[in-house]
């Protein structure tokens, strides 16, 4: 058998595992073993397994995503989400929608403290949805509005997908944030414009609440708000301005957040003690999937299928364009059905030298569209993650209502997605007019 | 009787991963202010860095097994009967345990070949082959969880039957 159908092999056996309910990383570290062992020898696998799950694990590099998920779970536990979205609803709450459109707002300020789709989803829904419902919101468009948003901070820095993106590619993480910040804020107003469409055609969707006064306004941003905000600026702003490795960067936050949260008195022992064990969980369930996607990827390279892929798909009669069109349909299909970081991972060493090498894209802005396609994921059916979570938040809402009002978000996404596609100059101006001077 | 000392084994582990985290953010933000302020960064910084973190992962994987963290797509096997799930569960826990077993075997041989060779770390000297055992013993730890996930399949499948 040759090396390319021993890949191929690999493949099917990965995805039928995971159908099989097996954790997506395992299924990466055990096919990847063992097609490794078939092509060269299980010594040769067990050596490379293990100094591949040491590497990983102590790499300096990737122990920048255990700050920023221990960053954002002391956000979460010191009530910062809450704080920012009562502070974003006085300020729009009196407009028919005003409620969802402040969620948008309060989701992508706090994804940027996070870093993580599903914990901004959870927070926000937590705090946004009683709210909503209490001002009798239809809860087909306050639950989508609250995983849609939630959704935003996979391009808002600091993403973790974007980090393991720009680790896995030997991209910049610094340019990777940069070029997230003004798709991430377009495609906030693109979901505040969906609502207010809804809103305007069907009032009784979204009815208005109360206006707020200039005092309560300001009188919101207390309690640690400002603080964290500039916390946030000093770290993100550090890292931006080379003060700080992405590492660092992440420390001064987590480091920051904490020391307003202590101080205000906003954090308890047992919420400290939480945002541990809740950093913990994360960190070890995404590096090793990074781990088992490291093994996975040791395999693919030796199957050499990337490398046929890649001449393949140059000698195709197609402009670029259309090459690039098929393989974002191929992460939107998959992405309806696989984690958006483990697709990310598991589809990078395959995808990235067709798109790049051979197509000639620029490798910062490709980090961006994937990550903005596997975000669609995130909120379709059947394995919407956001969708699930805020199902956990709010039980009595059936699912089906919630993947109803997904609609007009996913026409947003859409939207966003072809303007980023026809003009990449959006992703990419800002990272190169401020890493090129 | 073995889940109960299972759970509280992990749970000790990813206390100590948790104070990992702690030290490593305290060691890096001590080095930013050193650095900046004084221009007197802490040697070695990096390394321990890596140490830690890998200590952090490696403690903190058998909790994360305990509390179901790892991603895993269950919308198929969840049409299927009891049964069938429960048959599916104990060949799929049935292979990951046999995986990480003989993972965490080649870890700690891993481990033990570079303490034999006196590899040290470039910049302090330090030998990490300690690290590496204590990575080991986490995946140990994450092979006992997914023994106790072996035993309830069985159990489970066999109860359905």
């Amino acid at each position: 058998m040759t090396s390319l159908y021993t890949g191929l092999i690999g493949i099917i056996i990965f995805f039928i595992f995971i159908m099989l309910r097996m954790p997506i990383a395992f299924a990466m570290a055990v096919v990847g073993f063992a097609g490794f062992s078939y092509l060269v020898s299980p010594g040769a696998a067990f050596s490379m397994v293990a100094t591949e799950i040491y590497s990983v694990f102590s790499s300096h590099t990737l122990s920048v995503i255990a700050m920023f998920v221990w960053m954002g779970f002391l956000a979460y536990y010191s009530g910062i989400g809450t704080r920012l979205y009562v502070f974003a609803y006085k300020l729009v709450g009196h407009y028919s929608g005003g409620l969802a459109i402040a969620t948008q707002a309060a989701c992508a300020v706090f994804g940027a403290i996070c870093g993580s789709n599903t914990a901004t989803a959870a927070t926000m829904g937590a705090v946004a949805l009683p709210e909503m419902k209490k001002f009798k919101y239809h809860a087909s468009l306050a639950a989508a509005s609250v995983a849609a948003g939630g959704a935003l901070g996979v391009l808002i820095p600091p993403s973790v997908i974007l980090i393991v993106y720009g680790i896995a590619t030997e991209q910049s993480v610094g340019k990777l944030f940069m070029a997230g910040i003004v798709p991430g804020i377009f495609l906030m107003f693109l979901y505040m414009a969906a609502i207010a469409i809804l809103a305007h055609h069907n009032p009784g969707l979204a009815p208005a609440g109360p206006r707020a006064s200039w005092k309560e306004r300001i009188n919101a941003l207390q309690g640690g708000l400002g603080e964290v905000l500039i916390i946030f600026s000093i770290s993100m702003g550090g890292l931006f301005a080379g003060w700080f490795t992405p590492t660092e960067a992440g420390a001064v936050g987590a480091a920051g957040v904490l020391g307003v949260a202590l101080l205000s008195k906003r954090l308890s022992w047992e919420g400290f003690k939480k945002s541990l064990v809740d950093s913990t969980r994360t960190t070890a369930m995404i590096m090793l999937m990074v781990a088992g996607a490291t093994i996975f990827g040791r395999f693919i390279a030796l199957s050499r299928i990337p490398f046929e892929l890649a001449t393949w798909a140059g000698n195709l009669p197609l402009p670029p364009s259309a090459v690039m069109g098929v393989i974002l349909f191929i992460y939107l299909i998959l992405g309806c059905f696989i984690d958006a970081l483990a697709l990310v991972l598991l589809t990078i060493p395959i995808f990235f030298p067709i798109v790049v090498t051979t197509l000639g894209y620029d490798p910062i802005w490709f980090g961006v569209i994937i990550v903005m396609v596997v975000a669609m994921g995130v909120i379709t059916p059947p394995v919407g993650m956001n969708v699930y979570v805020i199902k956990g938040v709010a039980p009595d809402i059936p699912i089906e209502v919630i993947f109803r009002g997904i609609w007009p978000f996913l026409i947003a996404l859409a939207i966003c997605l072809i303007v980023l596609v026809a003009f990449p100059k959006i992703v990419t101006f800002l990272p190169d007019l401020l890493f090129e001077i | 009787m073995l889940k109960e000392f299972v759970t509280g084994l992990s749970k000790v582990l990813d206390t100590i991963a948790g104070l990992c985290m702690v030290i490593t953010m305290a060691l890096i933000v001590i080095n930013v202010i050193l650095r900046g302020i004084f221009n007197r960064p802490i040697l070695g910084t990096y390394e321990y860095v890596g140490f830690l973190t890998a200590v952090m992962i490696g403690f903190a994987l058998a909790y994360c097994a305990v509390q179901k963290g790892h991603i895993a797509v269950g919308f198929i096997m969840d049409r299927f009967s009891t049964r069938i799930q429960a048959i599916v569960n104990t060949a799929m826990y049935g292979i990951a345990l046999t995986f990480w077993t003989l993972t965490a075997w080649h870890l700690g041989n891993y481990a033990y070949r570079l303490s034999v060779k006196g590899v040290v770390s470039p910049t302090m000297q330090a030998p990490f082959y300690y690290f590496i055992y204590l990575v080991a013993i986490g995946l140990l730890v994450l092979c006992l969880v997914l023994l106790v996930e072996l035993i309830e399949s069985i159990k489970r499948a066999a109860v359905a039957r």
